[in-house]
């Protein structure tokens, strides 16, 4: 069966939003807004790459035409899309914090982050929703530089987004301390994972995941399945395993052996088994398109290929 | 929201588009894509499409400007700088390096003649920018001294103050640091008659100064002036 392709009406979002309060809870029970043959599809707002840059305020409504353009009504959406600050700014990349003038921004970042009102947040949330879209989930690159207070508001900060929960390009031992946070606010973390194999504090592997999602019941997956395969990893056998556990897949085709981005069904990634798979076994899992491959054309024609390629392989 | 970006963060803002402000009226250029802007030649054309079809400019800026993903400064990376023709960008490239964070994806079926493309469109890049940055350094206080050991050890071979270079202070005036930043055009086919040998040297030279090395040779060749 068939639930799309089809972005809500203004009013009928309302409507749904009305029926629906968006404690985490509830807004963890959200349908997708858009699907092809019962499997959910959104994207992740990476993938937007020639985007004003952040805290800029022309920035927030590109992404909202782009995703209108593409038809996709949900996001997964980047802290550094959010915030006046790249995500550089708040610690995720270690090489980034050699930089020049790095602590004096990350504090300024941090003092932003506990000053700033809830309003900022909800208005931004009633842009989208006013467009018929939704953030699903909040990505946030959790990491030892955040202080406590920091990831309470941060927590704070994605309810008001209307979100889920989080997606989190995060490490281990940050996993280890999020413990507390996210049992006293009810609110799951998503682990993505790269490809970096070296560094064990890293998801890349499957144990990686299980070590975390054997912390707390609000852990959970954004299963990269390119990154995956480009760590030489199987992302069949992963969904099958833990499709209990994967709140979406960032859908992008990487070459094994820590090879490129490819446009979709030029790598190795096994897209068409994974969503055929999602789809028969109707796992509620959201698919997140991710566009990263090289091109001369903008992101949104990107896009709107790759979300081709997934009807193609749906259908 | 504008109104709610910290200081820092909105001269961040206002520094990038005075950059593309800037950037755009140095020369009239065609119209740009999601890679950027056409490169000026069919040879610095491939190198582009091999940075740009390779995804190089998502993570390291479309003009080596932009390092994204906790990816090295191109525009500053020593390697860059020591790099002779991809002899040490292809080995890079082609293995990626895993152990970073995010990982840099490996590259290992581009062909020679490409890492060839790629490497000397990364260095175009890499003069264009440089070039920016230390036509934009206002600092005009250098140090003689250190300024003539520079040029012993860098210039001397083919100039000489009271030679060749006699005057030049005073002839180009405030145009000196350009003169010596960019003496030609660096486009110059790659032979090998004293003035295209020459261009080239500037070109590496262009992609090393620091910006102090700039103002002490200013000073050194001024000082012949007073």
């Amino acid at each position: 069966m068939t639930h799309g392709p089809m972005i809500l009406t203004r009013r009928e979002f309302g409507k749904l939003l009305a029926a629906a309060p968006l404690a985490a809870g509830a807004a963890q029970q959200q349908r997708p807004l858009y699907s092809i043959n019962g499997v959910g599809i959104g994207l992740e707002t990476f993938s937007f790459h020639d985007l004003p840059p952040s805290g800029d305020a022309r920035l927030i409504p590109t992404i909202i035409s782009n995703m209108k353009a593409i038809g996709i009504g949900e996001c997964e959406i980047m802290s550094g899309h959010i915030e006046p600050w790249p995500t550089s700014a708040t610690g995720w990349w270690v090489q980034s914090r050699r930089a020049p003038g790095f602590q004096q921004l990350r504090e300024d970042a941090r003092k932003w982050r506990l000053s700033v009102p809830m309003s900022y947040y909800t208005n931004i949330r009633k842009q989208f929703e006013d467009a018929g879209l939704r953030i699903y989930l909040y990505n946030v690159n959790f990491n030892e530089t955040f202080t406590d207070e920091e990831r309470d508001k941060t927590f704070e900060a994605a309810k008001a987004l209307g979100a889920a929960g989080f997606s989190s390009s995060t490490v281990i031992s940050e996993a280890r301390r999020l413990v507390p946070f996210v049992e006293r606010h009810k609110m799951f973390v998503a682990m993505h994972n790269h490809n970096n194999l070296v560094d064990p504090d890293q998801f890349a592997t499957p144990q990686s995941f299980e070590t975390a999602l054997a912390m707390s019941p609000y852990f959970k997956a954004t299963l990269d399945i390119g990154h995956f395969v480009a760590g030489n990893n199987d992302p069949v056998a992963f969904i099958k395993k833990h499709h209990d556990r994967t709140v979406n897949i960032h859908v992008r085709d990487r070459k094994r052996n820590n090879g490129p981005n490819r446009p979709f069904g030029q790598g190795d990634t096994p897209i068409p088994e994974v969503l055929r798979l999602i789809r028969d076994e109707k796992y509620p899992i959201r698919c997140y398109l991710e566009y990263e491959y090289g091109s001369f054309k903008s992101s949104v024609d990107e896009v709107k290929a790759c979300l081709d390629y997934c009807r193609r392989v749906l259908s | 929201m504008s109104g709610l970006l910290p200081p820092r963060a909105f001269l961040a803002v206002v520094a990038v588009f005075a950059s593309a402000a800037f950037g755009s009226a140095q020369a009239p250029r065609s119209k740009a894509d999601a890679g950027g802007f056409p490169a000026p030649t069919p040879e610095l054309e491939r190198g582009r499409a091999v940075y740009v079809l390779s995804s190089c400019h998502f993570c390291h800026g479309v003009d080596l400007t932009g390092a994204q993903m906790g990816a090295t400064d191109l525009m500053h990376s020593p390697l860059i700088a020591a790099d002779q023709n991809g002899n040490f960008i292809g080995p890079v490239v082609r293995a990626g390096k895993p152990n970073l964070q995010t990982a840099m994806p490996s590259y290992p079926d581009l062909t020679a003649q490409e890492i060839a493309d790629l490497a000397a469109y990364v260095h175009y890049l890499r003069r264009q920018g440089r070039y920016r940055e230390l036509t934009m350094d206002a600092d005009e206080q250098g140090d003689a001294r250190a300024g003539e050991a520079y040029f012993n050890a860098n210039c001397a071979t083919c100039h000489s103050r009271s030679g060749d270079l006699a005057g030049v202070a005073s002839k180009y005036g405030t145009a000196l640091r350009s003169r010596i930043l960019r003496p030609g055009d660096d486009l110059a086919p790659a032979g090998t008659d004293p003035t295209s040998a020459g261009r080239i040297q500037h070109g590496k030279l262009l992609e090393r100064y620091a910006a102090a090395d700039v103002r002490n040779v200013i000073s050194f060749l001024r000082e012949a002036a007073r």
